[in-house]
């Protein structure tokens, strides 16, 4: 089995990882050894554009679901990063100070944004998808939200 | 005989399509070349470079160039200094936009007003780098 | 196994800066993306493309391409031919400035009205081309 779920849109190839969990707004959560680590969808980074800045909580907040913990700029927009899982943030990636276009190159890897120590993880997960609900929920998008994954 | 000393820089933008940073790039050297430096900096095109024209592969490899990329790919620092060419700095708009946080670019075809303000922006560091490369 | 976007067509464009006809084969590159045949075209970087950019050549590889080129050097028909196939289409800017009644301009950065009302014929020359290409694959 492959390690994405992927599709073409115009020239973009556009990839869902599979293993992850995912909120309808555009963000991923991997359960690693009790930890969650959180970023955006390969979908979100297409349509928000390059990224200019990473603006995350400081560790040691505690967010809530759906809750905001940062936000992103782009050359064209900014976008609120919702969290899809509440917790105590543990670690922030500090590594897009510098680099902040690894949420454009590799989203699901080295563009993750925190890890989450969860507070109520189970409960959490079952409000999210999986990766082939993602995957259906991002191709009906771009039928009908997006003409164009291309600037005007 | 002693080489001619290099007199011009070579500004290079990636102009790429399909972005507003792209035609940002292409804006600031126009403004670099046709105006803040005129007559001591040439451009040409990136796709030149890339194809491999003789006649561009000459002018890079004999000038200091100066690549102006619009985002993180880099496609014109890089095919510079694929193709042989004196890469002698590198500006990224993005880099350009950090600094100016309060301008977003929006409009690819035409530039709006943050767009062209970014460019002109751009194009005073660009001047800047291109005295002092012919300094030297 | 990915799925493949029907009917639509790439425009493959140079954006030469050394001559107006660059920046007239940008301009309705764009007009046509934006405007003029917005569901059916996607735009293809050229630089990224004759670089090897992976988005880029792999749409070239399987759909039809339209070139236009600003100049006799056809940066963007060549390079397709090389790294793609030939293209379905191919427009050059300057052979339409040669033309009875189109203007020739002389600032490449800026376009004034008249090589504005010529980018948006070269846009609708695009336009007639990408008509054309998906007219054959139905």
């Amino acid at each position: 089995m492959t390690e994405y779920l992927q599709t073409v849109f115009d020239k973009f190839e556009l990839r869902v990882r599979r293993g992850y969990h995912y909120s309808e707004d555009g963000f991923w959560a991997s359960v690693e050894n009790a930890r969650v680590k959180v970023g955006v969808t390969d979908y979100l980074q297409r349509t928000s554009g390059d990224v200019a800045f990473v603006d995350l909580v400081r560790r040691g907040s505690t967010v809530e679901r759906q809750a905001e913990f940062g936000v992103l700029e782009t050359a064209k927009t900014t976008v609120s990063l919702l969290s899809p899982i509440s917790g105590t943030i543990e670690e922030v990636n500090g590594r897009l100070v510098e680099k902040p276009e690894l949420v454009n190159s590799d989203p699901y890897g080295e563009g993750w944004l925190v890890t989450l120590v969860p507070r109520n993880l189970e409960d959490d997960l079952k409000a999210l998808m999986g990766a082939d609900g993602y995957f259906e929920l991002m191709l009906n998008k771009l039928e009908t939200d997006h003409r164009k994954l291309e600037s005007k | 005989m002693k080489a001619t000393k290099q007199k011009r820089a070579v500004v290079i933008p990636c102009s790429g399509i399909g972005k507003a940073l792209g035609s940002v790039s292409r804006e600031a050297t126009y403004e670099v070349v046709e105006n803040l430096r005129k007559g001591v900096t040439d451009t040409t095109c990136l796709a030149l470079i890339v194809s491999g024209d003789e006649e561009t592969l000459q002018l890079v490899k004999n000038n200091r160039c100066i690549a102006v990329d619009g985002c993180p790919l880099q496609c014109a620092a890089k095919n510079v200094k694929l193709a042989g060419g004196d890469l002698a700095a590198s500006f990224r708009v993005v880099d350009t936009l950090r600094e100016n946080r309060h301008l977003k670019p929006k409009s690819v075809t035409f530039l709006d007003h943050d767009g062209q303000e970014l460019a002109n922006l751009l194009a005073e560091q660009v001047a800047e780098k291109v005295d002092e490369l012919l300094r030297k | 196994m990915v799925d493949l976007p029907e009917k639509k067509v790439g425009v493959i464009s140079c954006s030469g800066e050394g001559c107006v006809e660059g920046t007239i084969s940008r301009v309705a590159t764009r007009l046509v993306l934006e405007k003029v045949r917005p569901e059916e075209t996607v735009t293809i970087c050229l630089p990224l493309f004759l670089a090897g950019g992976g988005e880029e050549r792999a749409f070239a590889k399987y759909y039809p391409t339209i070139t236009v080129d600003g100049c006799d050097k056809l940066c963007a028909k060549v390079g397709t031919e090389r790294y793609s196939g030939k293209p379905a289409g191919s427009i050059v800017v300057t052979d339409l400035t040669k033309s009875p009644g189109c203007f020739r301009v002389r600032s490449p950065r800026k376009l004034d009205s008249k090589s504005l009302a010529l980018a948006e014929k070269v846009a609708e020359r695009i336009a007639l081309e990408v008509d054309e290409v998906l007219e054959h694959r139905r």
